[in-house]
Formats: structure tokens, C-alpha cells, sequence
């Protein structure tokens, strides 16, 4: 089956890069292999040096297009729910946010990644971080129980995008909010990058139309559902993130698509609610 | 997992809520035990800390 396919694709792309401490390539030029090169992809995404000090190092993998504008919004009290959680780097800094009334909760589908998360709440000290390994798509949470759900660049890798949304919308308290950021495309992709796996894991060929993406969170109930920011997602990032680091990965993208890919990309910040008569 | 976040938790797959059998734990949390559907009789263990709650390959409703 297709979609079970990409999904232990993801898995096993994500858990190697957990294991490697996100180091991902010692000899391939190009791709992030170290703290500081992580650290600046986190501070171009917006995330401050108050925040990047305030956790170890090796929380910050460098993955992902960055979750700034949610995290800021958070409140003290708040229950906080991370759709794909990675190595907790949001999460411990959504943690602090929330105080110590509030929880954040981070779900991961990669066991190397939530194991990982949890090494990183306990060595900073924070204790009202839990993890959970569980799918996006089939949320483990109970209906109407969390304030804010946030999410950084991994919901294009879900296989059914529209289900992530009705499973966001059914945990959300009545007034929460959605706080999601993610890559979507502009124009749709040339044939060669949406037929690979790898440009999938990468969060590219799994990325949906930014017309689209707003319509599947509209179907799913939410309201007031707007763009904050949108940023165009340069392909630097994405040829040397470790997760689409392989030879035809960079040879599709750089070469045979560059022209049209990188003018096709942006990362966008979006923002829903769930009524309260909902 | 901290027994206080319990009511919060689901069944991945009916989400209907989980009953906890600790095995082992600390002055904060179940470090070993399982999470059990009634419903769909199934068993989520939790490893280390950590519960295992993937659905399972087979939909169990």
C-alpha cells in the first residue's frame, strides 16, 4: 500500500536522524552537520537567542521551518498539544511558556525521536513535557481536552492531511486555537520531484497547494482561519537538511528542477480557532 | 506518564478513554505498565516512560 509505504519511509528517514544526533552526513558537502549551522537555521526561522540558549544544544536538530509566532502566544496554565514532536525542541520551549500549570504534550511517530524528546526534557529540567509515540492522524488524545495545538513542518508528511485537521479540531477545547506552520507549494511541482520518496520525507513532494492546505483546515471545522506570515522556503534548506540529503534527491532538486521548484515553495504560519459553540 | 494527564488521554482508535496498569513507577510518574481499551480490548504498553500509542496494524473495533 502507497501510503503505508511513505509512512515507514518517514519513520525510518526521521529515526535515523534522530540517532545521529541530526549530524547527518559527515562527508557530503552541504548538509547541516553541526550545532551552529542548526542554530542558524533556528534564528532564520525566527526564534530568538533567549529562546536557542535557554535549551541544550542537541534539542535543536535544525529540522523543520519553525514555529516562532505560536510558541510566543502561548499562555501561562495552557495545555499544549505538538503534532509531531521531534526531538521536543518546541515543546520544551512551549513548556516554559506554560509554566508550571500549564502541560505540553508532544506526539511523534518515531520511536528514536520521542525517546530522544524525553532525554531532552530531563536533562533541561523541565517537567510538564510528556511525549507519546502515536500518529498524527490517529491522535491518542481525548476529545476537547487541549487549548493549543501547535505543529512545525510535519504535517505535509502525514499521508491524509485532511484527517490531521478533523483530529486537531476534535481534541481542541471550544475557543482553542491552531497555531501550525508548515511548507506548501505555490504551483504544483514538476513530475520528477513529486514522484519521489525522498522528496517526500523531505517535506516537499508530500506538500500540499497553499489554497488547498487553507481549505482542508476550513473543511475541518476551524474558523477564522488566516495566514500570519508567509516566507519563500529556500532550497538551501531543503538540499541540506539530512532528511533529503541523498544523491538523487540533490540531483532532482538542483539540477533537473530547480527552474520551477524553488519559485514553488513557501513555509507559511497559519492560524484557526474551533468556536466555542462548536 | 504522569497519572494526572491520564483524562486527557484516548484510544487512538475509538478514543474512548484508557484505563492505566502501573507495573512501576516513581514519586512522579508510570514508568513501566500498560494502557487498556476496554472497548477495543487492546493493551498500550508504556516503556521507559513512554506509551506506545500507535494504532495497531489491525483496527481492533
Amino acid at each position: 500500500m502507497q501510503g503505508e509505504r511513505l509512512k515507514k519511509s518517514v519513520r525510518d528517514r526521521y529515526g535515523r536522524i534522530a540517532q545521529t544526533e541530526g549530524s547527518c552526513c559527515g562527508s557530503t558537502p552541504g548538509c547541516y552537520s553541526g550545532i551552529d549551522q542548526a542554530r542558524d537555521v533556528a534564528r532564520k526561522n525566527g526564534y530568538s537567542d533567549e529562546d536557542l540558549n535557554a535549551l541544550p544544544d542537541r534539542v535543536n536538530l535544525g529540522l523543520g521551518c519553525g514555529n516562532p509566532v505560536a510558541l510566543a502566544s502561548l499562555r501561562e496554565g495552557e495545555t499544549v498539544l505538538d503534532l509531531g514532536s521531534g526531538p521536543g525542541f518546541d515543546c520544551l520551549l512551549a513548556a516554559r511558556r506554560v509554566g508550571a500549570r500549564g502541560h505540553v504534550i508532544g506526539v511523534d511517530m518515531t520511536p528514536e525521536m520521542v525517546f530522544r524528546a524525553r532525554e531532552h526534557a530531563e536533562e533541561a529540567e523541565i517537567t510538564n513535557v510528556e511525549f507519546r509515540l502515536g500518529e498524527i492522524e490517529h491522535l491518542p488524545v481525548a476529545d476537547s481536552s487541549v487549548d493549543v495545538i501547535i505543529s512545525n513542518c510535519v504535517i505535509n508528511l502525514a499521508i491524509d492531511k485532511g484527517q490531521v485537521f478533523r483530529e486537531a479540531f476534535r481534541v481542541l477545547k471550544p475557543g482553542g486555537r491552531l497555531l501550525i506552520s508548515d511548507i506548501v507549494l505555490l504551483s504544483p511541482l514538476p513530475e520528477c520531484v513529486r514522484g519521489s520518496v525522498d522528496a517526500y520525507t523531505g517535506c516537499i513532494s508530500g506538500a500540499m497547494l497553499k489554497q488547498d492546505f487553507v481549505d482542508a483546515v476550513k473543511k475541518a471545522g476551524f474558523q477564522h482561519v488566516e495566514i500570519r506570515k508567509e516566507v519563500p522556503f529556500s532550497l538551501e534548506y531543503v538540499i541540506s537538511d539530512p532528511s533529503t540529503s541523498s544523491p538523487v534527491t540533490r540531483r532532482i532538486l538542483t539540477e533537473d528542477g530547480i527552474g520551477g521548484t524553488e519559485k514553488s515553495i513557501a513555509s507559511i504560519h497559519l492560524f484557526g480557532r474551533k468556536e466555542t459553540n462548536s | 506518564m504522569r497519572r494526572q494527564l491520564l483524562e486527557i488521554l484516548a484510544c487512538p482508535v475509538c478514543k474512548g478513554g484508557l484505563e492505566l496498569k502501573a507495573e512501576e513507577e516513581d514519586e512522579h510518574e508510570v514508568l513501566e505498565g500498560a494502557l487498556f481499551c476496554g472497548r477495543c480490548r487492546h493493551e498500550y504498553r508504556i516503556t521507559e516512560g513512554i506509551p506506545d500509542l500507535l494504532p495497531p496494524l489491525r483496527r481492533c473495533q
